[in-house]
């Protein structure tokens, strides 16, 4: 799972990061079959993985 | 005063005209309405959308992820507005003030956190509820409600949740009552 993915990049990280409107970081999922993925990275100090760390 | 357009069974069509600048419209003896002021279309009920849908398939979702919520079954939907079937979202066809009502439904081993949130246009519009110290494995709805504006012709809004905990499932199987849910109808025109 995406967050699973990044939580073990960043280990760091806590649930607030996530917080909707709050948060850094935005996990999305549309219910459209195409799974999880980050609508928005805007954390001040860790770089959005890359789709290779990803993989 | 004003000047009044009457329909009667036994005189047909009359009008008595004065100089207020007010028009009435009456149908039979007594029933009058006074055509408001305003440019606008006027609203009667059958052009004002409502709409009620729910969702009663448990799905998993992910924890920390805005996840959108399944409404499949429509309870009604005046206009044909709401999508049940792939997009689960409410996009109406009359421009206006909408009283948006709304509930997810889920539950989740050792939850942390759960947010209901209301998105407009694909993004996020407004947090309708957040919830702490949820029981573990326990069904829970989050309501929240909002009035919104919206353009009659593109705008469209969907319900997200975000729970933070683990086997976490949106929705309740089988029930027709204990559900997610998603209303609205029109409150005012544009």
């Amino acid at each position: 799972m995406l967050y699973d993915k990044i939580k073990t990049i960043y280990p760091q990280l806590t649930i607030a990061d996530f917080a909707p409107a709050t948060g850094t970081i935005m996990l999305q999922n549309d219910s459209d079959g195409k799974g999880d993925y980050i609508a928005k990275w805007e954390h001040p100090t860790f770089p959005r993985p890359t789709d290779e760390e990803l993989a | 005063m004003a000047s009044i357009i009457t329909a009667t069974v036994a005189s047909g069509l009359t009008q008595s005209a004065d100089n207020s600048g007010v028009l009435q419209l009456a149908s039979g003896t007594g029933n009058l309405v006074t055509v408001p002021s305003v440019t606008g279309t006027a609203m009667v009920s059958g052009n004002m959308p409502a709409f009620s849908a729910f969702g009663n398939v448990s799905y998993s979702i992910t924890t920390g992820v805005d996840t959108k919520v399944r409404f499949e079954t429509e309870r009604f939907d005046t206009a044909n507005c709401f999508d049940s079937t792939t997009n689960y979202r409410f996009t109406p066809n009359v421009a206006g003030y909408y009283q948006i009502n709304y509930i997810g439904r889920f539950q989740a081993t050792s939850p942390t956190i759960a947010y209901v949130m209301l998105y407009k246009n694909g993004s996020m519009y407004i947090v309708g509820n957040q919830i702490m110290g949820i029981a573990s494995g326990t069904n829970f709805d989050l309501p929240a409600s909002d009035l919104v504006y919206m353009n009659g012709t593109t705008d469209y809004l969907e319900v997200y949740i975000n729970v933070g905990g683990t086997s976490i499932l949106v929705n309740d199987n089988g029930t027709t009552t204990f559900v997610s849910s998603f209303s609205g109808y029109l409150a005012r025109a544009a």
